[in-house]
């Protein structure tokens, strides 16, 4: 049995609301990191309002939602975060969001490790039937990391968003567990 | 100026808590109208519940992003279905659900002169750029529907949904203010 919380450059960990809110409050004073994670305005928010529903999210969690923090392997830095939400437990279908915050740490292949540590987490630990992700036109870093993680463009919401006098269109991806199967099987063991 | 709540079918109204309660307890006890109208599993909440639940987002927590509507068919004022649309300020965009409680009132036009009125309503009252909704695969009568309404097929969500003990996909389909200015050959209201 492997130890599933470790991949090859980070892993995942608990998430302790007092280093997070902190890292964050400074990831968000980049405009395009707000940009690229998520489509409300981007704002600034103090790292005690960012505890405050970090902590209020943690208090009573759903069944199916879980959070972890992404830390490097080789000195342990706090890099981003990641969550998955099960969305539908008839269909055992979850939605996935991540992140990674400082720029100096983008492209590096965090993320795309630590999505494939989730996707185990998702198929092997909670016994998924698939797994989606929303995606924007504009970050195709994101797109290419989800790509080579096994997920496929289902769709694409056309010009739904609207950003700095353009209108962008959302991707939409999932990989179903036989798919992640049949990529993974010789590493399963 | 043509009235934006009456169409060749049906025309749009609000309704008391009560008598909304009523018709929609009696619509849910109907586990086929459930399947084609909601991803979640089929449940018998009874009229009490269903009008706390009404009064509360009506005259509670009711805000300007969200609008309800009954839908009566004009030739004997019976109520026949709803229609709920929500629109993102930020990026001008509605998302609308849809259903006909009626049984007898299947697969006459009665939806689809709604969802007309809907389209018509977010992008001459609404001001939105784009109209969005999903469905289920296993419901074809609806798709042809909202094409007949101006709507595209952008994407499938694979295998999302475990129905009677089979895989089936979801669909979301939107219609863009362009195309359907163009639709309209010019002629608005």
């Amino acid at each position: 049995m492997k130890e599933i919380f470790t991949g090859n450059l980070v892993r995942l960990s608990a998430i302790d609301s007092d280093e997070l809110s902190k890292a964050f409050a400074l990831w968000t004073r980049d405009s395009e990191f707000n940009r690229l994670l998520h489509t409300t305005a981007s704002g600034l928010q103090s790292g005690n309002a960012i505890k405050h529903w970090l902590e209020k999210d943690m208090e009573d969690p759903s069944p199916g939602f879980h959070a972890f923090s992404i830390r490097t392997l080789t000195d342990d830095t706090l890099v981003g975060g990641t969550d998955l939400e099960v969305v539908n437990w008839n269909g055992r279908d979850a939605f996935v969001g991540i992140f990674i915050g400082a720029r100096e740490n983008w492209g590096k292949g965090y993320g795309t490790d630590a999505m494939n540590i989730l996707l185990r987490y998702a198929f092997t630990e909670l016994n998924l039937w698939r797994v989606s992700l929303g995606v924007f036109e504009y970050n195709p870093r994101a797109i290419r990391s989800y790509e080579k993680a096994g997920f496929q463009l289902e769709g694409r919401s056309r010009k739904q968003l609207n950003h700095e006098g353009k209108r962008w269109d959302v991707h939409f991806m999932g990989i179903l567990r036989e798919e992640w199967l049949a990529r993974t099987q010789e590493s399963l063991a | 100026m043509k009235d934006l709540f009456r169409g060749e079918l049906v025309r749009l109204t609000s309704e008391e808590p009560e008598l909304q309660a009523k018709y929609e307890a009696r619509w849910q006890r109907d586990t086929e109208f459930h399947r084609l109208a909601d991803s979640n599993p089929a449940e018998l909440p009874s009229e009490k519940k269903i009008k706390e639940w009404l009064e509360k987002k009506i005259d509670g927590g009711s805000k300007p992003e969200r609008y309800p509507f009954m839908i009566r068919a004009l030739a004997d004022d019976k109520l026949i279905g709803f229609m709920g649309l929500w629109l993102n300020l930020m990026h001008s965009e509605v998302w609308v659900g849809i259903g006909i409680g009626e049984r007898e009132y299947w697969g006459k036009g009665y939806g689809t002169d709604a969802m007309k009125l809907c389209v018509q309503f977010s992008f001459l009252e609404l001001g939105a750029q784009r109209v969005s909704l999903g469905l289920h695969a296993y419901n074809p009568r609806a798709l042809k529907s909202y094409e007949k309404a101006g709507f595209k097929l952008e994407g499938c969500t694979r295998q999302d949904m475990l129905r009677e003990g089979k895989r089936t996909d979801s669909f979301w389909m939107s219609v863009l203010r362009d195309e359907w200015l163009q639709m309209q050959n010019g002629v608005i209201a």
